[in-house]
């Protein structure tokens, strides 16, 4: 950024918090306040920092963004008057000086932590930047951040309503990470992305403790390092919060900081001008060290809200392919029912199974994809920690994706085509993306390596005019069915080489596409894997809940020295091992025998004892040895569910037994209705629409609500929580359910709750709803026009088998 | 921190008998895996107490009604917040997702996490307290009818969402969701 002098370290100022405290601030009072009741003592502030030595300060705006400031004031004018007072300071001070806007957190946390949207942390900060971007600030600090996702809406903010630098800091927990769980892989990669001027931390500790995680961004970013520590570690002394560390010892230690990278400097907390004139004179005459990480350029990272990825031409990552429509019939209903919890389980089995990034596609036609894509981001974002990758080639539904995407996404995808490159590229480059390059453009798909190599290398100049490196691309040389093309596996292999040699570029491959077409897909789409893993693959999109590919995966590290002393591969064994084996059922046959006897049958008893992977692996043994699906449903599923059901109503099983035997009383029954011919057994029944009214993020009585209608055999619309009536009505008009099940946990918001049903009941054509959580009460529910109150999970199961005619 | 599975039973409304092996297994593996996810924090302040409210920088929080009848006797009052941190909401809205039985689990464990990790900050005032001083019980917003709107003023006197990163939502609850603020009382012998 210009405002950084070239070749010098730039010195910030101290703390303002604490010495507008010093001179008489109490505790709670508002800081911002002062610009318009105490200009003197905020003037005299920044005057003592630039006496100090400061080339720049801070104005006194930490918190004066419309979410959290709640002074006697307007806003604008308490942004305008603490700009002024330090452009006023900056002016007597003489020289060059700057005034940074100051930005500090909203207060609220984003969802899904919290209930604060993206949008409206953004239009916070949007105001506040135009207050002082209209003030005369030179440059936006942000700082503080304790969350990525709003460190994302602030940087957006500034970059979209003014022309000047954006510089932003992040307080860290002692342990290096944010308080939603960033590290500093994360937030190197987020402000890199989004091209901000300079990253760094503030506040949080002392020099000291900052000095390894100034290491770590140094290794990180190319960026300026920006660093504001406090006086040490915050002490409470007779229940006030004191800062230690003395002007020569925060001096000193601040030098290795300098030594380590960073080369714009200044205090938080506890600091005065005292540490600062220290700091200067430890540093007179130094020069920021020459940052030498020749990679640092180089890196591709990509990072959820809290876990970064980064994808090296050294190594592999899986990328799941499983939230993708593309002949997946389930997926496809459960998207156009707006089934969102399928979704989810599909995003955490992926998680759970070794995936690093997830592919996100919500193609359907007729969907409104823009909103969907939304929708499915943030809540997949909401279960997984892992990076996205947001696929689709809609380019509104890609950026309103990308904008409210938490952290630094994968893009998939731009190809050759003009139109394509001409708006993805600039939506990659403004939201900070690593993009999938298709080798493909307006010619087709070429036949030949080289021919793909070539589009990929326009690709990949093109992205230079919109500021992209090599390393923001992943390049696809697109796999064709083998079956269609004999040459098809050599000419992918051959350029997977090409690119890694000839662009310098990591590669992405969709990889079972290799076997369309042919029997026994799973053998060939594992062999395949490994042959490209050997070509230099470094991310292949691939199902990792197929047993060949994770072990072809883990296979190729452990015999290509990637995989320390073989460690993953050995952790991993186990379930390698079994799979292999799950060929063969292992369970005795006995269960089929057995099967008229419901209290003695191996699945029966593993129903009633809630073990989930026994009961499915009983129902596979039983149907291996002859049983007919529909007896071991009526015969031992329904039965086991049932004396478990009537243990609980009679106090002798509790809820987590409860739930434990319908999970494996379902995970039994997805197994014996995979046997079952389409027409026969049980069809789901309902369905029944659930939500936790608005302004309630508490879920956990409606998800246990959820899953034992699920297991009960319910289709249950589950629209999640913080639901506003509408979205309620909308589902009932669309779904006719037999029953609406609306649950809060808070007396704040029963008044929703009660909306919820006074417009299903004046909308609806007699539809019923039941309400429970833990204020409720029957008395209550009657009183707020609910047509029943069930007062467990297991009431409301018996409810809906009523009213579906059970 | 670990996780005290007595109480987490005591949680799941076991009423004392002893969970069965399988439901034991799961307590014990979430267990392990909440204990990764949490990241706690803590804060507390010391405030005179006037009889009806604790104030500063004006701000007061306003004890009327049965919170001042709770802290009848004492002179001084500490404001305090823990919590689990944004990890173990993150961690709970995962296993929610999957299944029902382990996501009550999970909301157990978090229940008895929150309430040792509150313990442990009693304890943690208690070790600051002048000679012959003694701490009433914790009082919390949405007791009796110390209003929950008290929340805004509690959390502002603590900086909350900048000392411990607990905020509200626009209904007033705390954000992340297992978190405790509360008032505790000071007297005299």
């Amino acid at each position: 950024m210009d405002i950084i002098p070239s070749g010098g370290i730039m010195f910030l100022d101290g703390a303002m918090g604490t010495e507008l405290q010093a001179r008489g601030l109490a505790p709670g009072e508002c800081p911002e306040m002062w610009n318009l009741t105490h200009p003197a003592d905020v003037r005299a502030v920044h005057e003592a920092y630039f006496a100090a030595g400061a080339d720049a300060v801070y104005s006194n705006t930490f918190g004066a963004n419309a979410a959290k400031f709640h002074g006697d004031a307007p806003l604008a004018e308490i942004v305008a008057a603490g700009v002024g007072l330090a452009r006023e300071a900056a002016k007597a001070a003489g020289g060059v000086r700057r005034v940074a806007l100051d930005i500090g957190p909203t207060g609220r946390l984003l969802k899904p932590a919290g209930d604060f949207s993206f949008d409206a942390a953004y239009d916070a900060f949007a105001g506040q930047v135009q207050a002082g971007a209209a003030a005369g600030a030179d440059f936006v600090a942000i700082e503080t951040m304790g969350d990525l996702y709003e460190l994302k809406a602030a940087v957006l903010a500034a970059k979209e309503n003014c022309a000047l630098p954006v510089v932003a800091t992040v307080a860290l927990g002692e342990d290096g990470t944010l308080l939603t769980g960033a590290d500093v892989d994360c937030v190197a990669a987020l402000l890199e992305g989004l091209r901000a001027d300079a990253a760094g931390f503030n506040c949080g500790f002392g020099p000291d403790l900052m000095l390894p995680f100034v290491r770590r961004m140094s290794g990180r970013t190319a960026l300026p390092i920006v660093v504001k520590p406090n006086a040490g570690l915050p002490r409470l002394v007779d229940g006030k919060t004191v800062f230690t560390v003395g002007p020569e010892e925060f001096a000193r230690d601040a030098v290795a900081l300098v030594e380590a990278g960073a080369s714009v400097v200044g205090g938080c907390c506890g600091t005065t001008p005292a540490h600062i004139a220290a700091l200067r004179s430890a540093l007179r005459g130094k020069a920021p060290v020459a940052r030498a990480e020749p990679d640092v350029a180089s890196r591709c990272v990509v990072t959820s809200g809290s876990r970064a990825v980064e994808i090296t031409l050294g190594d592999t990552v899986m990328i799941g392919e499983r939230i993708n429509p593309t002949g997946k019939k389930k997926l496809k209903a459960a998207l156009s029912e707006g089934d969102t919890a399928y979704v989810l389980r599909e995003a955490v089995a992926q998680t759970e199974a070794g995936a690093h990034i997830l592919d996100v596609n919500v193609g359907v036609p007729g969907l409104d994809e823009p909103a969907v894509l939304d929708e499915i981001v943030q809540a997949v974002q909401s279960v997984t920690d892992l990076p996205l990758q947001i696929d689709t080639s809609d380019p509104v539904a890609l950026e309103r994706a990308l904008r409210h995407y938490n952290g630094r996404p994968l893009v998939n995808s731009v190809n050759g085509k003009e139109e394509s490159m001409s708006t993805v590229l600039p939506l990659a480059a403004k939201y900070g993306g690593v993009v999938v390059a298709l080798a493909l453009d307006e010619g087709g798909i070429p036949p030949t390596a080289e021919g793909r190599v070539a589009v990929a290398r326009k690709i990949v100049a093109r992205g230079a005019e919109y500021g992209l490196a090599p390393s923001d691309f992943l390049v696809d040389v697109l796999c064709l069915a083998v079956s269609a093309e004999a040459s098809s596996g050599a000419v992918i292999l051959e350029a997977l080489r090409r690119v890694r040699e000839e662009l310098g570029c990591r590669t992405c491959l969709g990889v079972s596409n290799i076997s369309f077409g042919l029997p026994a897909r799973p053998s060939l789409n594992a062999a395949f894997y490994t042959l490209a893993l050997g070509a230099g693959l470094s991310a292949g999109i691939v199902n990792p809940l197929a047993a060949d590919m994770t072990a072809a995966y883990r296979a190729y590290r452990a015999l290509t020295g990637r995989d320390a002393q073989c460690g993953e591969w050995i952790a991993n064994a186990p379930a390698i091992a079994a799979a292999s084996a799950a060929v063969l059922p292992a369970a005795p046959a006995k269960a089929s025998v057995d099967a008229t006897e419901a209290s003695g049958s191996p699945l029966f008893a593993a129903i009633r004892r809630g073990l989930r992977d026994d009961a499915a692996a009983a129902a596979k043994a039983a149907l291996a040895s002859g049983a007919d699906p529909l007896s071991l449903v009526n015969e031992d599923i329904v039965p086991a569910l049932e004396t478990v059901g009537k243990g609980f109503e009679e106090k002798k099983v509790f809820l987590p037994q409860l739930l434990m035997a319908a999970e494996a009383a379902g995970a039994a029954f997805a197994v014996v209705k995979s046997a079952m011919p389409a027409q026969s057994g049980r069809s789901a029944r309902g369905p029944v629409v659930m939500a936790t009214v608005k302004g309630d993020i508490h879920d956990i009585g409606k998800n246990i609500c959820r899953a034992l209608l699920e297991n009960y055999g319910f289709r249950v619309i589950d629209l999640g929580r913080d639901v506003p009536p509408e979205k309620v009505l909308e589902a009932v008009l669309r779904d006719t359910p037999k029953l609406v099940g609306l649950s809060a946990l808070m007396t704040t918001t029963v008044g929703a709750m009660e909306e919820t049903i006074r417009l299903v009941h004046a909308k609806s054509a007699g539809v019923p709803v039941a309400v429970g959580g833990a204020v409720l009460t029957e008395d209550y529910a009657v009183k707020i026009g609910a047509d029943y109150y069930t007062k467990d999970a297991m009431g409301l199961v018996r409810l809906a088998e009523r009213l579906c005619g059970d | 921190m670990t996780v005290d599975l007595k109480e987490v039973g005591r949680y799941l409304l076991l009423h004392g008998r002893e969970p069965d092996q399988a439901l034991a297994e799961k307590m014990a593996r979430l267990g392990e895996r909440a204990s990764d996810a949490v990241r706690p924090a803590r804060v507390w302040r010391r405030f005179p107490f006037d009889g009806v409210s604790v104030s500063s920088g004006g701000l007061r929080l306003d004890l009327s009604g049965t919170a001042a009848d709770h802290l009848a006797g004492c002179r001084a009052a500490y404001l305090a917040c823990g919590t689990l941190g944004a990890g173990f909401d993150a961690f709970h809205r995962r296993v929610s997702a999957v299944s029902g039985a382990d996501a009550l689990v999970v909301q157990a464990i978090g229940a008895a996490m929150i309430e040792s990790w509150m313990d442990g900050v009693e304890d943690a005032i208690r070790a600051e307290l002048e000679q012959g001083e003694a701490l009433v019980p914790r009082y919390s917003p949405g007791y009796g009818d110390f209003p929950l709107e008290a929340q805004k003023t509690l959390l502002a006197l603590l900086d909350a969402p900048r000392s411990v990163g607990v905020s509200l939502t626009s209904s007033l609850m705390m954000v992340p969701s297992k978190s405790v603020s509360a008032v505790i009382g000071v007297k005299k012998g």
